[in-house]
C-alpha cells in the first residue's frame, strides 16, 4: 500500500556562515522519505552534520548557519517555510525534541510540575483534565515512581535518568506525531540508557509515533530503529534498513564505523605471562575511603551533628602485575574515579593501604618521592581539560622531560619527537597549541606526556569516552602497543565494559564502593559471579549482540 | 569541507593576517568603529600637544570668540583657545587611568590568584577585606582619599588604584577557581611542580586574555570617573583641561552656547563607546566569554 510518506527531505542543504562572505556546508543535498511510524536512526561521527539535520526537522537552525536550498515536508507541509504562530504550534505540538543533556534543558528554578504545566497550557493539550492531573498523567506514564513526590521536585533533585524522562515527558505534551532525539542517552550510564531506551521503544509503539534518532553509538540504533541513515561530512553515504546496512554495508566509511565498536566477544584473552607470579606493582588492601570525613567522628558528642556521608570506597583489595592491565568498570558514583585520585595521590586519606612496587604510596603526590611521582602517571578523561590550552605541545610533554630528567630545552626535542612518532603524532604538531588539535590527537598528546616519564604504571580514567568510535579504536590500539613495547601497567577506569573487556587482563566490577567481581577478564564475561555484574554484562551484550547476529528488531 | 575565505572588507590586509581571530574581529564593522575610535584617543592623547599648538592654560586672546583659523573652535569664556582644550582635554585623565588602573589590576592579580588557588583561610581574609572594601560607596571612599592624599594629579593615581583593586580581585578569583578545577591543574600537581610554578606556568597565561578586557574596560570607567571628580571639583583642578572639569564650566552657559558642554560629552562618550565596541568585538573574536567578566 502506497501512501504519501510521512516526512519527505529532499535537496536540503545547510550553511554555516564563517566570514562576511564565507560559508561552510553542514548539509549537503539530503534527500530521503520517512513513512509514519517508522523510526529512522542518523548515524556518524562528531561534525559530520547529524545534529544540524536533526534540528532542521524542528525547522530550527543554530545561530549562524541557515537553510540555503531544500524542503522538508511534513504531513504535506513544509515546515522550512513556516513562520510566526504556524512555526509556534508546530515545534512542541507537532514535532518534539528531546536533546542530549536534561539539565540545560530544565529550568533551574522551576520545579518539575511547573514546567509541564506551562507546556500543557501553551498547547491547550490537558484534554478534558486539569493540567496538573495531565502531568501527573505523564510522569506516571514515563514509569517515574512517585510522580506526586517528582512534579513538587527541582531539577538538580532527580537523577540524570529521571531527568531525561521527563525532558521526554514534555515532549510528549501535545502528543506529536514526530520526535527527534539527539543523543538523548550518551550522558547516561548503561542500564539506565538500556531502562529508558525501553521506555521510548514502548512509547513509540504505542502511539505510532515517527521517531528520529540520533546517536553516534551504532548499538543504541541498532536497537532502536528500523531505518538508517550513515552521515558523513554532511553527506548521506549509505541509507536503508538498519538490518542490511549494518550486516552488509555497502562503504568503507559504515565497515570502518562497525569495525571499530568494541565487541564484547573479541575480548583478549589473558595472557599466562602477564599474570604470572611475579611481585605485583600495584597492591590496594583493604581500602576504605569516605570524602569529608569528621576529624572525631567516633565522640559521643557529634551524636546529634550531621551524619557522616556514606563511605565512597569500602574495603577494596586488588594487585596489578607489571605489564598488565586491572580493568574497572561501574556506574557514576560507583567510587572507580576516587581510587584513580588515591593512587595517583590527587586525595589524600589512603592510610598506606596502597603499595607500589614494595613501597608505600601514600598521602598527596606532592608529599612522595620524584621517583614515584616518575613511575606512577595519570592519563584524564577529557584532553580539552588536561592540556594547558596555553602551552604548545611542545612544551606540554617537555615539561615531564625537564623535571624527571633534567633535560634541557634542546636536549628534550629528539625525545619529544620520538614520542610523537610513538603516538602517529605528526611533527609538525611541536609547535601547535591543543585547540589546533582534533580531539583523538590531543589524547595522544596527554598519552606522550605520561609516557614521557618512562612510567611503571599509568592510571586512565575514562580515556577513550569523549571520542569518537574509530578515534577510540586507534587510541585503545596504541595504548596496547606502547604497553607491550614498555612493560607498563595500566589501571583502566571506564564504564564501558566492551572497552574495558577489550584492553583488560583482570576486570574489577566496582558498585555503590564495593567490589561486586574480581575476576580475570574471561571468567569476568563467562562466569560472572554477582547478579550486578550479569545485569551489566545483559546491558551491553543485547546490543552488541544486534549488530553481530543480525537479531535486530522486536528484542525489546 | 569548504575553505574559510577571507572577508572583503581589506581584502589584502586581510590575507597577510595569520590569526584568524584577529580576522574575524575584523569583519565586524562594530569592532573597527571602536577599534578606529579608541585610536583616535590614543593618537590625540600621545600628540595632542603637537596638534593644537596653543599654550592650554594661557589667556591668548578675547573670550568667546567665534571659530578662526587661529582659533579652530575659537575661545572660551575667559579666552583660552578652546580647540587646544578639547583636543588634551583627555590626556590628563587617560594617564592617570592608566597608571591607576594598571596598578589596580596588578594588585589585584596577585592577591586574586593567591585567594583563588590557595583558597582556604587566605581567600576567607582576602574576600572579607574585599567585601569590607566594596561596601564603602564609592564616592565617599574617593572624597576621603582625595582628602587624605591632597589634590594633585599625581595623587589621583593611587586613588583610583584603591577605587578599583577590589574589582579585580574578584574577576581574577573567579577565574582562578573555575581555572584550577581543570586537569592540567591536577596534572601538574601529580608533577609535583610547587604552588608558585603551577601559578606562574599554568594559571596565569590563562589570565592574559581577561586581564586584556578588564584594563580596557576599567580605563575607560575610570576616565568617566575622573571626569565626574572634576565636575564635583574633586578631581582635575584648573588651569588643566579636563572634559569632566569643561562640562562644569560651560553649566552657566548651556543655553546660550550649548556648543561648550556638547563638545567634552562627546569626547568623553566616543572613548567610551569605542573601547566597549573594541571590547565587545575582541573578546567575542578571541573567545573570552562575556559570563568570566565580573
Amino acid at each position: 500500500m502506497e501512501r504519501t510518506p510521512h516526512i519527505d527531505v529532499r535537496n536540503l542543504k545547510l550553511v554555516y556562515k564563517t566570514g562576511s562572505n564565507s560559508e561552510l556546508t553542514a548539509l549537503d543535498d539530503i534527500n530521503f522519505t520517512l513513512g509514519k511510524g517508522e523510526t529512522l536512526g542518523i548515524v556518524g561521527e562528531s561534525g559530520c552534520g547529524k545534529s544540524s539535520l536533526a534540528r532542521a526537522f524542528l525547522s530550527y537552525t543554530r545561530p549562524g548557519a541557515r537553510i540555503a536550498d531544500g524542503q522538508l515536508y511534513v504531513s504535506g507541509v513544509d515546515i522550512l517555510r513556516l513562520d510566526g504562530s504556524g512555526l509556534l504550534k508546530y515545534r512542541g505540538g507537532r514535532a518534539a525534541l528531546v536533546p542530549q543533556n536534561p539539565l540545560s534543558s530544565l529550568t533551574p528554578h522551576l520545579t518539575i510540575g511547573q514546567h509541564l504545566t506551562e507546556l500543557i497550557r501553551q498547547h491547550n493539550a490537558n484534554g478534558g483534565i486539569t493540567s496538573q492531573q495531565r502531568a501527573l498523567d505523564l510522569l506516571a506514564a514515563m514509569e517515574l515512581p512517585d510522580p506526586v513526590a517528582i512534579y513538587k521536585r527541582y531539577p538538580h533533585q532527580l537523577s540524570g535518568g529521571q531527568r531525561q524522562r521527563v525532558v521526554i515527558a514534555a515532549a510528549l505534551v501535545a502528543e506529536p506525531e514526530l520526535i527527534v532525539l539527539d543523543e538523548p542517552t550518551t550522558a547516561l550510564d548503561k542500564t539506565v540508557e538500556s531502562q529508558v531506551l525501553l521506555l521510548v521503544a514502548r512509547l513509540q509503539k504505542e502511539t505510532n509515533t515517527t521517531l528520529v534518532y540520533v546517536s553516534h553509538d551504532l548499538n543504541v540504533i541498532a536497537r532502536m530503529c528500523e531505518r538508517v541513515l550513515v552521515m558523513q561530512n554532511g553527506k548521506v553515504v549509505e541509507e536503508g534498513e538498519t538490518k542490511s546496512v549494518f550486516n552488509r554495508p555497502q562503504t568503507e566509511y559504515t565497515r570502518t564505523l562497525i569495525a571499530a565498536i568494541p565487541k564484547l566477544q573479541h575480548a583478549k584473552q589473558p595472557s599466562p605471562v602477564r599474570l604470572a607470579d611475579s611481585a605485583p606493582i600495584l597492591t590496594v588492601k583493604g581500602l576504605d575511603f569516605t570524602y569529608g570525613r569528621p576529624k572525631n567522628a567516633g565522640s559521643l558528642f557529634n551524636v546529634f551533628k550531621r551524619v557522616s556521608p556514606p563511605p565512597t570506597l569500602q574495603d577494596i583489595s586488588l594487585t596489578i602485575q607489571p605489564g598488565s592491565t586491572l580493568g574497572v568498570v561501574g556506574e557514576s558514583g560507583s567510587g572507580k574515579s576516587t581510587l584513580a585520585s588515591l593512587v595517583a595521590g590527587l586525595v589524600d586519606g589512603n592510610e598506606g593501604k596502597i603499595t607500589f612496587d614494595g613501597k608505600p604510596l601514600s598521602g598527596l603526590a606532592t608529599g612522595r618521592q620524584r621517583e614515584l611521582r616518575r613511575r606512577v602517571q595519570m592519563i584524564f578523561q577529557d584532553p580539552a581539560s588536561s592540556l594547558n590550552p596555553q602551552h604548545s605541545v611542545e612544551q606540554i610533554i617537555g615539561r615531564p622531560l625537564q623535571i624527571f630528567f633534567g633535560m634541557t630545552r634542546a636536549a628534550s626535542r629528539d625525545r619529544i619527537v620520538e614520542l610523537l612518532e610513538e603516538l602517529d603524532l605528526p611533527v609538525t604538531c611541536l609547535g601547535r597549541l591543543p585547540r589546533q588539535l582534533s580531539g583523538g590527537q590531543q589524547q595522544r598528546v596527554a598519552i606522550a606526556r605520561a609516557f614521557a616519564c618512562k612510567p611503571d604504571l599509568v592510571l586512565c580514567d575514562e580515556v577513550t569516552s569523549a571520542l569518537d568510535v574509530t578515534v577510540q579504536a586507534h587510541v585503545l590500539g596504541l595504548m596496547k602497543r606502547l604497553q607491550r613495547e614498555h612493560n607498563t601497567a595500566y589501571l583502566f577506569i571506564s564504564h564501558d565494559l566492551p572497552v574495558v573487556a577489550d584492553m583488560s587482563d583482570q576486570i574489577l566490577v566496582l558498585e555503590g564502593g564495593r567490589i561486586r567481581d574480581y575476576s580475570d577478564t574471561g571468567t569476568i564475561l563467562n562466569h560472572p559471579n554477582s547478579p550486578y555484574t550479569r545485569k551489566l554484562l545483559e546491558a551491553f551484550a543485547i546490543a552488541s549482540g544486534h549488530i553481530a547476529q543480525g537479531n535486530l528488531k522486536n528484542v525489546i | 569541507m569548504a575553505d574559510i575565505s577571507h572577508p572583503s572588507a581589506f581584502p589584502s590586509a586581510m590575507r597577510k593576517l595569520k590569526s584568524p581571530a584577529l580576522r574575524r574581529a575584523l569583519s565586524e564593522p562594530a569592532t573597527v568603529f571602536g577599534l578606529v575610535l579608541v585610536a583616535i584617543h590614543l593618537f590625540l592623547a600621545v600628540f595632542g600637544p603637537w596638534i593644537a599648538t596653543h599654550d592650554t592654560s594661557a589667556l591668548v586672546g578675547d573670550p568667546m570668540q567665534i571659530p578662526s583659523w587661529d582659533f579652530l573652535m575659537g575661545t572660551d569664556q575667559i579666552g583660552r583657545d578652546y580647540f587646544s582644550r578639547i583636543i588634551n582635554g583627555g590626556r590628563i585623565a587617560l594617564m592617570v587611568s592608566f597608571f591607576g588602573v594598571s596598578l589596580a589590576l596588578f594588585v589585584g592579580t596577585a592577591l586574586g590568584i593567591t585567594a583563588g588557588y590557595i583558597g582556604g583561610r587566605v581567600d576567607e581574609i582576602i574576600m572579607r577585606i574585599v567585601d569590607a572594601m566594596m561596601s564603602i560607596p564609592e564616592l565617599i571612599l574617593i572624597a576621603i582619599l582625595t582628602l587624605a592624599l591632597g589634590k594633585d594629579v599625581l595623587a589621583l593615581i593611587p586613588v583610583i588604584a584603591i577605587v578599583y583593586t577590589w574589582g579585580a580581585i574578584r574577576v581574577i578569583r573567579a577565574k582562578t577557581i573555575s581555572l584550577s578545577m581543570l586537569d592540567f591543574v591536577r596534572a601538574a600537581e601529580l608533577r609535583g611542580e610547587s604552588r608558585w610554578a603551577i601559578i606562574a606556568r599554568e594559571i596565569f597565561p590563562n589570565l592574559t586574555g581577561i586581564l586584556g578586557v578588564e584594563l580596557a574596560v576599567r580605563i575607560s570607567s575610570a576616565v568617566l570617573r575622573i571626569s565626574a571628580l572634576s565636575f564635583l571639583g574633586l578631581g582635575i583642578s584648573q588651569p588643566t583641561p579636563d572634559w569632566g572639569l569643561m562640562v562644569q564650566e560651560a553649566m552657566g552657559v548651556v543655553f546660550t552656547d550649548p556648543w561648550f558642554l556638547l563638545l567634552p560629552a562627546l569626547m568623553l562618550s566616543s572613548l567610551i563607546v569605542g573601547v566597549n565596541f573594541m571590547v565587545d568585538g575582541l573578546s567575542r573574536a578571541f573567545g573570552i566569554s562575556s559570563s568570566e567578566l565580573g
